[in-house]
């Protein structure tokens, strides 16, 4: 194989899956420079491994198992940062009730302040909580690719998930969100 | 299916509000051309990558046995310590990229049992098979006259710089410098 030849081969048999493994990195890590650095850094390690990646039929969860993989082993280097952005007065009191349509101002700035807040809720949670709930809830992967992702049995899963979905939920009645 | 089920009786309002937010949470699309940069990127360094793994390969270090380099050095600890600035230093000059085993002589009169060794390398000189460590300790045993310590160096930028091995036993150390020169010219080419 000549190395433009690989170089074309790596592009045709990855271009399908890039857009699922950048959601993915960004539910990984959280933030966009890290998120980045993590997609950047599977591709280069997928490169290496060209001709198994050409082998497999199906790769789609095998590219995210090697993500979620790169992941753990360099979390620290990928891990988020922490940081709690909510301003001061920047709690409605709205409650999550009444999702807003496209064409009110007011809603949107609502519907941006919630998604701030959980966001800010997600942060509290583990790693292990946030991922399982992010895939399920906001990426819709099955418990069963979730499984077949991170190597963590269903039962586990269903576990993390009914604390991690809690746990949310305790957050954002504490902080004003629900009342 | 989305595992509703988990609510156990209790998924009113609230949790189906939070599993809505969840659902419509945003990932912020890639940058535009951050798809084909990070391909191009990864083809460059996956060669990279590739070309260290062959330089640091058996074959790599098969091609360099026949280049050693042999530095002898005495453990007589009575003697004033050779690594003091005013002592010779013994020098090797390595090929940028290529490996070079050079074979440490440690020469003991007498079995030295758990002695410790750290090499410290100079900025840009690595160790095959510890690529980006600049220490490496080892607890090793010496016995009574010769013994032998190859280690093939790699160079990776043309800096070069003192290597520094200190053999540490039973509260007693000496310090042996090795002076690394870097050709960037291949080996042969001079």
């Amino acid at each position: 194989m000549s190395r433009a030849d690989d170089r074309l081969i790596f592009e045709r048999l990855l271009q399908p899956h890039l857009d699922r493994l950048y959601r993915l990195a960004w539910r990984l890590a959280g933030q966009k420079a890290e998120a980045e650095d993590l997609f950047q850094e599977l591709l280069v390690k997928l490169f290496g491994k060209l001709d198994q990646l050409a082998a497999i039929e199906e790769p789609g969860p095998w590219l995210g198992r090697v993500m979620y993989n790169l992941f753990i082993d360099e979390r620290r280097r990928f891990a988020r940062q922490r940081l709690h952005t909510v301003g001061e007065g920047a709690l409605s009191g709205d409650g999550l009730a009444g999702l807003p349509g496209p064409d009110d101002p007011a809603a949107e700035q609502d519907l941006a302040e919630k998604r701030e807040r959980l966001g800010n809720a997600l942060e509290q949670l583990s790693d292990e909580h946030r991922i399982v709930v992010l895939l399920h809830d906001a990426e819709g992967y099955k418990l069963n690719e979730i499984r077949d992702l991170t190597g963590t049995p269903v039962g586990t899963l269903k576990s993390r998930l009914h604390r991690a979905r809690a746990r949310l939920r305790d957050i954002l009645e504490s902080d004003g969100t629900f009342f | 299916m989305r595992d509703e089920q988990l609510h156990e009786g209790h998924g009113d309002a609230k949790d189906g509000e939070i599993l809505a937010l969840l659902k419509d949470l945003p990932v912020p699309p890639a940058a535009d051309g951050f798809y084909g940069r990070a391909l191009g990127r990864a083809v460059l360094e996956g060669r990279r990558r590739q070309r260290r793994r062959w330089i640091y390969s058996g074959f790599g270090a098969a091609v360099a046995a026949g280049l050693a380099a042999w530095v002898a050095i005495g453990v007589l600890w009575n003697v004033p310590n050779p690594g003091t600035p005013e002592a010779h230093i013994p020098g090797v000059t390595i090929a940028l990229e290529q490996p070079r085993t050079v074979n440490l002589v440690f020469s003991s009169a007498t079995p030295l049992d758990d002695a410790s060794l750290t090499v410290n390398l100079p900025d840009g000189v690595e160790l095959a098979g510890f690529p980006g460590q600049r220490v490496i300790t080892w607890e090793t045993s010496l016995k009574a006259g010769r013994n032998l310590l190859p280690l093939t160096l790699i160079a990776v930028s043309p800096a070069g710089g003192q290597l520094l091995a200190r053999l540490e036993h039973d509260h007693r150390d000496r310090s042996f410098r090795l002076q690394i020169a870097v050709s960037e010219d291949p080996p042969g080419a001079s």
